[in-house]
């Protein structure tokens, strides 16, 4: 118990940072016009939620959350870049 | 006759043969297979053409009712069990069958707790239509000899329809509940309707086509009145508006993995066990998901479902709140710039995630195929092959020239803004091309009442 309450303790600011930075950074490498802009804005948005966060523990379950998220979606900015389509979103085609 | 039949396959022979259409795997190819074959079609940098339509990219995808995307999410969880555990999880000898079985089981506890149910209760199927025919047929064909009746409205998914029409053709009496203009049904009519002998009460949770929410809570409040068994058809509102099987006190409920970011070919029925609800399984074999549905369980697929319940559950709020405002900011676009606009279905009791509009004076097929580069339909999928206007729209005793031009714009988790604008933007300028063209529209304009014309039957 005690070593899982070292575990949590709550990451600091340049730790968060640096998460978003990552998260952000992965984001733009979904060649998917949807999952990159909603990547990008769930990650904002979730950021945001858990600015108001107090309790530590509570602010170490959010990282722990948001490192787990930035694997996956490491993972899968690679699985979607082997599968791209040829032909982009009309939304990213210029007019 | 022999020298006939000569004759005609040498005309067969020299006659020029149309020209195969384009394969249509290679339209899905990979960039990294794409190396290697020829190029499907014209440069990438010109865009698309199939079936004759070019556009220049991947349409925007606004059809969110018929099927959404995997979330990456859930083929994240999945690919596991596409990979290196590929037990089957009904194996008991070897950690292959443990690990899927694991995972299945972890899988429907997630569907559990999305609808406040026991993981006992729960079991996967193929996909809503097939939980529906199991209720359906099931329950009927199971209390065949003490209950002779099927409670159902006009408004159900083609799949609920057709299993009652089957009932019917074995000799069950169906009643079909007609619907107000708004969708909903009447529970006056409901609770009339009902008689000593009837087994089944069938009413979908959340329409496919128009989005309209029915009042479950009072439905199931009414079935117990009369311990009639309650079926409702969820698969558009599993992950989309809160379910909770006791609130809503249903014997039965269809569920769909392809609709909330799940895969395809995955869904789940939910069978209550106090009071215990009994059907004749449409499928027999291994006795696998206890007997009701036998087949080997497709491990990743239930694995995915569960993610994507798992996912609902943590991001309803959040989706909701986004979908909404996608919805209003849709729906202001378009109402700001064009009239005549309707919305099918009340506004006010329906899923947020659907806006199914209908556009006077245009002809709907035009609009439709206008709109190519926005993918929407003007109903449900299954029927958006054929020329009738929805069933569902005529239900609701919408005119016949309203029918045939409706659009159903379904908005999902991987919306943006941007979509919806040039949604609007594509849709008002598609609209008022085809209004220019339209002798209606002009008539309309000099104050002419359409309805006052004698059309020459045809």
């Amino acid at each position: 118990m005690a070593s899982a309450a070292a575990a949590a303790a709550a990451p600091s600011k340049p730790e968060v940072l640096a998460l978003l930075r990552s998260l952000l950074r992965t984001a733009r490498e979904f060649h998917d016009y949807n999952v990159r802009e909603y990547t990008k804005r769930r990650v904002l948005d979730g950021f945001r939620l858990s600015k108001g966060l107090a309790d530590p523990s509570a602010i170490a379950a959010a990282f722990a959350d948001g490192k787990s998220q930035l694997e996956v979606a490491r993972r899968q900015a690679v699985v979607y870049s082997l599968y791209a389509p040829e032909v982009k979103s009309v939304m990213e085609v210029q007019r | 006759m022999m020298a006939s039949k000569l004759l005609a396959s040498a005309l067969r022979r020299s006659s020029p043969s149309p020209a195969p259409p384009p394969p249509l795997r290679r339209l899905l190819s990979t960039a990294a297979a794409a190396a290697a074959v020829a190029e499907p079609y014209e440069e990438a940098s010109s865009g698309v053409v199939m079936k004759g339509v070019r556009i220049s990219g991947r349409p925007l995808y606004l059809d969110m009712q018929a099927t959404s995307p995997v979330d990456p999410r859930v083929l994240d969880a999945m690919l596991p069990y596409y990979l290196h555990r590929y037990g089957n999880p009904h194996s008991r000898t070897h950690l292959y069958g443990w690990e899927s079985d694991l995972a299945v089981e972890s899988a429907r506890a997630r569907v559990a707790a999305l609808v406040g149910a026991s993981p006992k209760e729960l079991v996967f199927t193929s996909g809503a239509t097939e939980s529906n025919n199991i209720s359906v047929k099931g329950v009927m064909h199971f209390y065949r000899d003490k209950k002779r009746h099927v409670i159902t409205t006009q408004t159900e998914h083609k799949c609920v329809l057709d299993s009652c029409r089957h009932l019917q053709q074995e000799g069950f009496d169906v009643t079909y509940l007609p619907v107000g203009p708004d969708g909903i049904i009447d529970l006056d009519r409901l609770r009339s309707a009902i008689r000593p002998d009837t087994g089944l009460v069938s009413v979908m949770a959340v329409n496919n086509e128009i989005g309209v929410i029915q009042p479950m809570e009072e439905i199931g409040g009414i079935c117990k009145e009369f311990n009639v068994p309650f079926h409702t058809d969820a698969a558009q509102a599993l992950g989309k508006i809160p379910i909770d099987v006791d609130k809503w006190n249903v014997s039965l409920m269809s569920l769909s993995g392809h609709k909330i970011y799940a895969p395809k070919g995955i869904g789940a029925l939910y069978m209550r066990r106090r009071p215990r609800i009994r059907v004749e399984p449409q499928m027999n074999g291994g006795g696998q998901e206890r007997g009701i549905r036998s087949g080997t369980v497709p491990t990743p697929l239930v694995v995915g479902m569960g993610a994507a319940c798992k996912l609902a559950m943590k991001e309803m709020e959040y989706d909701h709140r986004r979908i909404s405002a996608l919805q209003e900011r849709l729906l202001n676009g378009i109402r700001g710039k064009i009239d005549g606009v309707v919305v099918n279905g009340s506004m006010e009791r329906r899923y947020t995630g659907n806006l199914n509009l209908s556009f006077a004076y245009v002809e709907g097929e035009s609009l439709l195929m206008g709109l190519k580069e926005v993918a929407v339909s003007s109903g449900s999928a299954c029927t958006s092959a054929s020329l009738e206007p929805s069933y569902v729209l005529r239900a609701l005793g919408v005119e016949e020239d309203m029918a045939h031009t409706s659009i159903r714009y379904g908005i999902g988790r991987f919306t943006t803004e941007e979509e919806i604008d040039r949604a609007v933007e594509l849709t008002v300028q598609q609209v008022e091309k085809l209004r220019e063209m339209s002798p209606l529209y002009e008539m309309v304009k000099d104050g002419i009442d359409i309805k006052s014309i004698q059309w020459a039957q045809h």
